[in-house]
């Protein structure tokens, strides 16, 4: 049998946005102060879904699209787990599309690091959701028509607790944003990281990102509903970075009366 | 003796209602129940039925003809009446507005309606009235009804339980002298018979067991589940989350399961099939996930509110890829309520999915079932507790079940999708691939060995052998009863698990081999498809035989007149 090297080596391209996430979530776990025994990484498919095999957590790399029912299942079941999805926006935008808005609905307190480079990687290069319209591939070669996905206008209209975005080319930023996104106990995050693809993205670069993302005004106030969705919908010369909403709905597990008690794993051991 | 009630309208008045009330109050009297619904996949109109067979001995299915007819709509006479036997009686909800237009022929015209708003204050209750009008009909004590009342509805205050007992009273009164007692029923028993749907068995057991988290997409008929567990929630400590599709409902539980807690899901055909994908997850990270798949008939959308034994292949074969499960297929509620407990504990014991078998018919019956556990007794979730920094989830063993640990604790519990090494994480090692496959696959000799033996019923060298799976088992069991009664001689053995099967057991078990193996004449297997799928199932489980299929595919239950009129054919 030939039998193909295999190591646990990161399986992505030399200069991928994916390192420096990689790298700044393992400095903003630290920061965080999150216990990693308690920390558990949910993944689906693709090259950002691989990102949970090389770092240290517990990992429940999924079926592709469905990262977020996993994630649900989990925090159910064990609402004391910190639980972060990690994983690309062919996975989360496109595949498990429709379980992104019901988890905005739900909000419940997972935790979306989404790297989002606007192509399929894992697939070699064909338009995610977010791709801009005009963007040809070899699937798509007269370019996009499909209007783009805006994941966190969605977001704000379905009241995810607390919805940001950022860029992997800015770690001091992503790393900022990611620790709030650990620290937040409210419900649902959805943090959006741009992330070039440098191999079947030649249109959103690092070059690019740099030019066009903007931190969010000073005066923005997150908690405003309109001004989050002028900025969630604001995309072209200037991109926000940063908070841009945050709503004040509870969180799903803090509407349960069976977890008043302690967890739901906690109580069945104690039932036993 | 028997005697079965029908009672038919549309949807939205009251039939099911009534059938309820009906059925609770004859077990409650001693009597021995069995009660279906024919029902539309509507919210008003159109016909449905309810019937109630009562009895002074157990009985276990229904049958098509009727000895009371309680007629609610014109629809309802029409379409009834030719299956009221000879000697029976029809009740038909007169409208008293058309007093002058011809009451139907044969009929005890009673206006249920009328007489509710006028002696109850509310339409609602010509249940009451039609449930009197059937006590008096059949010479029963109207105060077993009225006790019944007082206890049904105590807690909507002695006000209703009052209105209801009047309306009773009337109805039983309107009947009339002449007709009361005029349809023999049988005797009462001495203490009040204890009854169960195959829904409320499930989700019972469920409970008991210690689910702490039940998802589902709404799917008759398996949504009945999901209601008595949110029903159950708070006795029992758990969550129930009605998903935004299959999809999610079971890579949820594949989520829960993973965090520690057991699990369930349920749905019918074409939400099993968009869960496919999610067992397959389940078997390659070795979750205990369970799936009820409540069926109906298919294809695609099929008949919702229908019965069908149509997906056993599709369910023995769901999922890409190869990995271990078991299959179980209860046959009455009692059966149900023990067997999702053991799909649980299966599921657990060897860490990959179970699925259990029901149909509408099964769900939706009401018979004679012995009282339920309903103490929490959390079953045994096999989980090492002491792991440490160097655990790996899938260490290779002999039975193929690795020590499973939870996270949360010193342990990284790392699962992937992909083709994983030991410590679950992603390789393309193809030698680690077949490993872990194997591994996996050794768990099928631990599920045969653990596998239910098929029961028998009837004596042990009948000439005849119906072959039963799942909810066929009522049906088929008078079925045999009334062959061997007509000089017959017939047996029946019926599968409450139905993969993996131990071929040398089943074997033994028709009589193909063994000491004394004495092969009966005939076999002929019943179940609700075309094609004839348990048959094949006994064949890829290795046991091919010679017999016959019986089959029905119409959307409606076996009845064992069927059953023995097909065979003397």
């Amino acid at each position: 049998m030939i039998n193909p090297p295999s190591d646990n080596r990161p399986a992505w391209c030399p200069g991928c946005g994916n390192f420096p996430i990689l790298k700044t979530f393992d400095a903003a776990v630290e920061e965080a102060g999150t216990d990693r025994r308690r920390l558990v990484l949910v993944s689906g498919i693709g090259q950002a879904a691989k990102l949970p095999h090389y770092t240290r957590a517990s990992v429940f790399n999924g079926l592709h699209g469905r990262a977020l029912p996993a994630a649900t299942g989990i925090k159910l079941a064990n609402h004391r787990l910190e639980v972060v999805v990690t994983s690309g926006d062919g996975d989360m935008y496109g595949e498990g599309g429709n379980h992104l808005l019901h988890a905005f609905r739900r909000n419940i307190g997972v935790k979306c690091f989404v790297h989002n480079n606007q192509v399929y990687g894992l697939t070699k290069g064909q338009a995610s959701p977010t791709s801009d319209p005009g963007f040809v591939t070899k699937v798509q070669t007269r370019g996009v028509v499909l209007a783009p996905v805006r994941p966190l206008a969605l977001a704000v209209v379905e009241g995810c607790s607390l919805v940001a975005r950022s860029f992997a080319g800015d770690r001091e930023h992503l790393k900022a944003m990611m620790v709030e996104s650990l620290r937040h106990t409210g419900g649902t995050v959805l943090l959006d990281i741009l992330q070039p693809c440098v191999t079947f993205n030649q249109v959103n670069t690092y070059k690019w990102y740099k030019e066009r993302v903007k931190p969010v005004p000073d005066d923005h106030d997150p908690t405003d509903f309109e001004s989050a969705m002028r900025l969630a919908m604001t995309w072209g010369d200037e991109i926000p970075i940063g908070v841009l909403y945050r709503s004040d709905r509870p969180s799903f597990e803090s509407q349960q009366p069976a977890l008043e008690k302690g967890s739901l794993v906690e109580q069945f051991e104690q039932a036993r | 003796m028997d005697l079965l009630i029908r009672i038919a309208g549309e949807a939205g008045q009251g039939v099911q209602t009534t059938g309820n009330l009906l059925v609770s109050a004859f077990a409650e009297m001693g009597l021995h129940v069995f009660a279906i619904k024919s029902y539309m996949s509507r919210i008003r109109g159109g016909l449905n039925w309810f019937d109630v067979r009562i009895g002074d001995a157990p009985l276990y299915a229904g049958r098509e003809p009727a000895d009371v007819l309680v007629a609610l709509t014109d629809e309802a006479l029409e379409t009834l009446r030719p299956y009221v036997a000879d000697a029976g009686a029809v009740l038909f909800d007169a409208d008293p507005e058309e007093e002058d237009t011809e009451a139907p022929a044969g009929c005890l015209c009673i206006p249920l309606t009328a007489i509710a708003k006028e002696t109850g204050g509310s339409a609602v209750m010509a249940n009451a009235v039609a449930a009197g009008a059937v006590f008096a009909l059949l010479g029963y004590d109207l105060s077993a009804l009225t006790d019944y009342f007082a206890t049904a509805f105590e807690k909507k205050g002695e006000e209703t339980v009052q209105a209801n007992t009047a309306c009773a009273e009337a109805g039983a009164d309107r009947l009339g002298e002449e007709a009361a007692g005029s349809v023999e029923a049988p005797e009462p028993g001495d203490e009040a018979v204890t009854i169960s749907t195959g829904t409320e068995a499930v989700g019972l057991a469920a409970a008991t067991a210690g689910v702490k988290v039940a998802t589902a997409y709404p799917m008759t008929p398996a949504t009945g589940i999901l209601t008595y567990l949110a029903g159950a929630a708070e006795a029992y400590g758990l969550v129930v989350e009605q998903a935004e599709d299959e999809v999610a409902a079971v890579n949820m539980v594949c989520g829960a399961t993973y965090a520690g807690v057991p699990a369930l899901t349920m749905t019918s055909g074409g939400g099993f099939a968009l869960m496919v994908e999610g067992l397959s997850l389940a078997g390659i990270l070795e979750l205990p996930v369970v799936i009820v798949l409540a069926q109906r008939p298919g294809p695609a959308t099929g008949l919702p509110t229908r019965t069908a034994q149509q997906d056993l292949l599709f369910a023995l074969h769901a999922g890409h890829g190869e990995f271990p499960r078991a299959v179980f297929a209860p046959g009455t509620p009692e059966q149900a309520y023990r067997l999702t407990r053991r799909a649980l504990e299966t599921a657990h014991r060897y860490q990959t999915p179970v699925l259990l078998m029901t149909d509408q018919y099964l769900a939706d019956l009401v018979m004679d079932t012995p009282r339920l556990d309903e103490r929490l007794r959390p079953i045994d979730r096999h989980v090492v507790a002491d792991a440490g920094e160097d655990y790996v989830r899938y260490a290779v063993t002999d039975d193929g079940v690795s020590p499973r640990a939870l996270p949360g604790g010193e342990a990284r519990v790392v699962l992937d999708s992909d083709v994983h090494t030991e410590d679950g994480h992603i390789t393309e090692d193809l030698e680690a691939h077949v490993r872990l496959q194997d591994k996996r696959m050794r768990k099928l000799a631990g599920l045969t060995a653990d596998a239910l033996a098929p029961e028998r019923y009837g004596p042990a060298d009948a000439a005849r052998l119906l072959l039963c799976w799942g909810s066929t088992w009522g049906p088929c069991r008078e079925a045999v009863d009334a062959l061997n009664a007509g000089g017959a001689s017939a047996a029946m053995l019926h599968f409450a698990q139905v993969w993996p099967l131990e071929a040398d057991a089943v074997r033994r078990a028709v009589g193909l081999e063994g000491e004394e193996a004495e092969a009966p004449e005939a076999i002929t297997v019943v179940e609700a498809n075309q094609t004839g799928q348990f048959r094949q199932v006994l064949a890829e489980a290795g046991v091919p035989m010679e017999c016959e299929s019986l089959t029905r595919y119409d959307g409606l239950p076996f009845t064992a007149a069927d059953i023995v009129k097909r065979i003397q054919t």
